[in-house]
C-alpha cells in the first residue's frame, strides 16, 4: 500500500429532496490510499449506501449532493473533480476508473440473456476497440479469475447458485481493471462458507491487480477482518475512523463498541451480550448534540448540547472519534471501562 | 421425555421431469422443555423443510411428529389442538403480519379463537400482557399502530407475542433475527431467551450463524444436505467441531481477534485445499452442485476423503453425547446409540 491518495473525500452532504430533506450524508472528509481497503460499517438507514452513490457520482433525484467535493487521481494521472464530471466524461470514469458491487448484485443479473453477452455488452460499450473474438476471451479470461469455468458463459443468470452470481458480478465489477471498487454489502445474502469463498477471492485478486476497495456491510467482525481502516457512521456522519486491527480491542466511539458488542464471540467465553437500546435517528431532523446521545450509556452533560467534531484522539496518528469522552475541554474522561476483553 | 418429537422424519418433494428431491433424511430429534436447540446449515440443507414439517406446513413422506408421545394430528380438531401448543416465528416481520390490520388485530384473532367469551376488558387486558411480555410499551398504545408504524425489531416482537397468544408449549424460531437490523438482533435472541426461561418453552432455534447459535442455545444440530451430520451439546460442537462441514463452517466464520499475518496464511491454506479439490471435481464454486449417490453427501467438498465415503457413513460417538455422522471417526470412537 503506498502512501498516494487516490480517492480525496472533503465534505460531502447529501440530501433527499422532501418536505422536510433527510440529511443522508453529513459532512463526511476522508482520504483513501491506493491500494488501501476502506472498511465502513454502520445500521441500516446511516448513510452508508448513500455515500457509496454519491463517491461514483450515481444519485439521482431525489437525492442530490448539496455540497463538498470528491477527488479522484487514476495512477499516473491528475485529479479528476468526480462532482463536475458528466457526459462521455462521465461515462469513461465509471466501471473503467471506479466500479461498483451493489447490494443484492445477484439480482443486478439481466435475467434473460446470457452471462457472456452481458460481458460483451460491457466491453462494446466501454472498450469498442475490441472485436467479438476478443471480447469472448476476455469475458472467459475473467470467469476463470473468479473461480467459475469460462463455459458458464453460455449460461443464464438462474443457472447459476447465488454464489456463482456473486463472482460473475464481482468479474463484471473488475472487467475494464479500475482502481477503485465499490462494494456494497456484497456477500450478505450468502452463506458462510460461500462468503469465505468470495472474500478469499476479492483479497487474491486485489493482491494480483492492486485496485483499492470501499468496503460497506454491518457485519462488523467481517469488516474487521478485511480492512486497512475501518469508518464507522452513524446519522450520516463518520463518529469513528481506526486503524482496523487495533479498533477492535480498544474502539473509541461508545457506538463502535455497541456495534463490536452486537456479535457474540464465536470462540471466546460466554458473556452477557446486548445490542444497542433504542433506535437510529431520523435523519430529516436537526441533532442539538451528538446525535448518539439518546442511546448512549456514556453520556454526560455536554452531549446533549454541543455536537462533538471528529477529532484525533490524543497520541493515536490518524485514528479519530467524534466523541466528548475523548475531549480535553471536558477533561477527556474517557470510558470508564475501555479496554473490550476478548 | 421430549415435548416435541421429529422421528425418522423423511421430507420429498416431487420435480418436474418426475425425480424427487429428498429435502429432510431420515432426521430425529427431540425438543426438551425449557431448552433450546439450535438447527444450523447453510441455505438448501433442509432446515427450513424440517421447521415447516413440524409446523405442519408441508407433509412428511416418512417418519413422524409425535407431541408428548402422541401423532401429530393432521387435519380438524386434532389439527388445531396441536398448532395451539406448536408455534411457529417466521424469518421476515415484514411479510408475517398482515399490513391492513393494526397489532390488536393480529393479536386478538388467536386470542378470541382459542379462548372465545370473556368480553372485551378481558380480551384488552390479555393483548396488553403479552405486549408486555415482549417488552413493547406502552401496550395501548401499541396496539393501536398498523405494521407499517412499527421498526422491524418490534415487528418481530409483535410477531413472537402473536405466537405466544395460545400459551404454547414449544416456539420454533427459523432466523427469526437475520432480517433485522445487527443492533436489534441480541435483544430479540434476549427476548426469546428470557420467554424459554419464564415459560419453560422448548424452542427450536433456526440459524446459519454459529456464534448465536453457541450463545443461545444447549444443543446444536448441524444439518447438510437433508441429514443431520454432526450433533452435541453447543460449547462441544462449536469449539471441538468433528464432521468435516462443521469444521469447514466454523472456520468460514469471520474471526476479528487473529492478527493479520494468521489470516493471510489461513486464507493461503483455504486456496490450497480448494485448488486440490478442484482439480479432481471441477471448479470450486461448481462442486458444490453435484449429487452423490449412497454415500456422504459432503464427499466431494471434505478435504479428508476416503474410499469408504463412497457407503454410507456411521453414526460415531465422538464425545459426551456428541455424535458425527462421518468415516472418519468410525474406528476411534464408539457406534452411536
Amino acid at each position: 500500500m503506498s502512501t498516494d491518495v487516490i480517492l480525496r473525500v472533503e465534505h460531502v452532504s447529501v440530501e433527499y429532496v422532501g418536505p422536510r430533506p433527510t440529511r443522508a450524508v453529513r459532512d463526511v472528509s476522508f482520504e483513501l490510499r491506493r491500494g488501501e481497503v476502506l472498511g465502513i460499517a454502520g445500521e441500516s438507514g446511516c448513510g452508508k449506501s448513500t455515500l457509496a452513490f454519491a463517491l461514483a457520482k450515481m444519485l439521482r433525484p431525489p437525492a442530490g449532493m448539496t455540497g463538498g467535493s470528491v477527488s479522484f487521481t487514476p495512477a499516473g494521472g491528475t485529479a479528476l473533480d468526480v462532482v463536475a464530471l458528466y457526459g462521455e466524461e462521465l461515462r469513461r470514469f465509471r466501471w473503467s476508473e471506479v466500479s461498483m458491487v451493489f447490494q443484492s448484485a445477484m439480482n443486478a443479473l439481466n435475467p434473460v440473456t446470457t452471462i457472456g453477452r452481458q460481458f460483451s455488452d460491457i466491453f462494446a460499450a466501454h472498450a469498442p476497440s475490441m472485436d467479438a473474438a476478443a471480447r469472448t476471451r476476455r469475458a472467459r479470461e475473467l470467469l476463470a479469475k473468479v473461480g467459475i469455468d469460462p463455459v458458464r458463459a453460455r449460461s443464464f443468470p438462474h443457472e447459476l447458485s447465488g454464489g456463482m452470481r456473486q463472482r460473475v458480478v464481482i468479474a463484471m465489477a473488475l472487467a475494464l481493471e479500475p482502481e477503485l471498487v465499490i462494494m456494497d454489502e456484497p456477500t450478505t445474502a450468502l452463506d458462510v462458507v460461500v462468503q469465505r469463498e468470495i472474500l478469499d477471492e476479492i483479497e487474491r485478486l486485489r493482491e494480483e491487480l492492486g485496485f483499492a476497495v470501499i468496503f460497506i456491510t454491518h457485519d462488523m467482525s467481517l469488516l474487521l477482518e478485511v480492512s486497512d481502516r475501518l469508518a464507522v457512521m452513524y446519522a450520516g456522519q463518520f463518529v469513528e475512523y481506526a486503524p482496523a486491527e487495533q479498533v477492535a480491542t480498544a474502539p473509541a466511539h461508545p457506538y463502535t463498541k455497541g456495534l463490536l458488542g452486537s456479535f457474540p464471540d464465536m470462540r471466546g467465553a460466554r458473556r452477557e451480550l446486548h445490542g444497542i437500546p433504542g433506535t437510529p435517528p431520523d435523519l430529516r431532523d436537526d441533532f442539538a448534540g451528538c446525535p448518539f446521545a439518546p442511546r448512549c450509556a456514556y453520556v454526560f452533560d455536554p452531549c446533549a448540547t454541543v455536537p462533538p467534531g471528529l477529532r484525533e484522539l490524543p497520541g493515536r496518528n490518524g485514528w479519530l472519534a467524534a466523541c466528548h469522552l475523548h475531549d480535553p475541554a471536558y477533561g477527556a474522561p474517557g470510558f470508564p471501562s475501555l479496554e473490550m476483553t476478548r | 421425555m421430549s415435548v416435541l418429537e421429529a422421528r425418522d422424519l423423511v421430507v420429498e418433494f416431487r420435480q418436474r421431469g418426475g425425480g424427487t428431491l429428498r429435502a429432510v433424511d431420515h432426521v430425529s430429534f427431540g425438543l426438551e422443555k425449557g431448552e433450546t436447540l439450535a438447527l444450523v446449515g447453510e441455505s438448501g440443507s433442509g432446515k427450513s423443510t424440517v421447521v415447516r414439517t413440524l409446523a405442519r406446513l408441508e407433509r412428511s413422506s416418512a417418519g413422524a411428529v409425535l407431541l408428548d408421545g402422541q401423532s401429530a394430528g393432521r387435519h380438524g380438531r386434532g389439527l388445531r389442538a396441536y398448532r395451539k401448543r406448536v408455534q411457529l416465528i417466521f424469518q421476515d416481520p415484514f411479510a408475517s403480519l398482515n399490513p391492513m390490520h393494526t397489532v390488536r388485530y393480529h393479536l386478538a384473532r388467536p386470542l378470541l379463537r382459542l379462548h372465545p367469551g370473556g368480553g372485551r376488558s378481558r380480551l384488552d387486558a390479555s393483548i396488553a400482557d403479552l405486549l408486555e411480555s415482549v417488552n413493547l410499551a406502552p401496550a395501548a398504545e401499541i396496539a393501536r399502530k398498523h405494521p407499517h408504524e412499527l421498526s422491524g425489531g418490534q415487528r418481530q416482537r409483535v410477531a413472537i407475542a402473536r405466537a405466544l397468544a395460545s400459551s404454547p408449549d414449544v416456539l420454533l424460531a427459523d432466523e427469526p433475527v437475520s432480517m433485522l437490523d445487527v443492533s436489534i438482533r441480541l435483544e430479540i435472541l434476549n427476548l426469546l431467551d428470557r420467554l424459554k426461561r419464564e415459560r419453560n418453552l422448548a424452542l427450536l432455534y433456526v440459524t446459519h450463524d454459529l456464534a448465536t447459535a453457541r450463545h443461545f442455545s444447549s444443543q446444536i444440530m448441524v444439518m447438510y444436505r437433508g441429514e443431520i451430520v454432526e450433533r452435541g451439546p453447543a460449547d462441544e460442537v462449536i469449539l471441538r467441531p468433528s464432521h468435516p462441514y462443521t469444521q469447514l463452517l466454523a472456520s468460514a466464520a469471520p474471526d476479528p481477534g487473529v492478527p493479520r499475518e494468521q489470516l493471510a496464511a489461513a486464507r493461503r491454506a483455504r486456496e490450497a485445499v480448494r485448488a486440490a479439490a478442484a482439480s479432481t471435481a471441477g471448479t470450486a464454486a461448481e462442486r458444490r452442485e453435484l449429487l452423490v449417490g449412497e454415500g456422504c453427501r459432503f464427499l466431494l467438498r471434505c478435504p479428508h476423503a476416503m474410499d469408504t465415503c463412497v457407503t454410507q457413513p456411521p453414526d460415531v460417538l465422538v464425545g459426551a453425547d456428541h455424535h458425527a455422522l462421518c468415516w472418519l471417526y468410525a474406528d476411534g470412537g464408539k457406534p452411536g446409540a
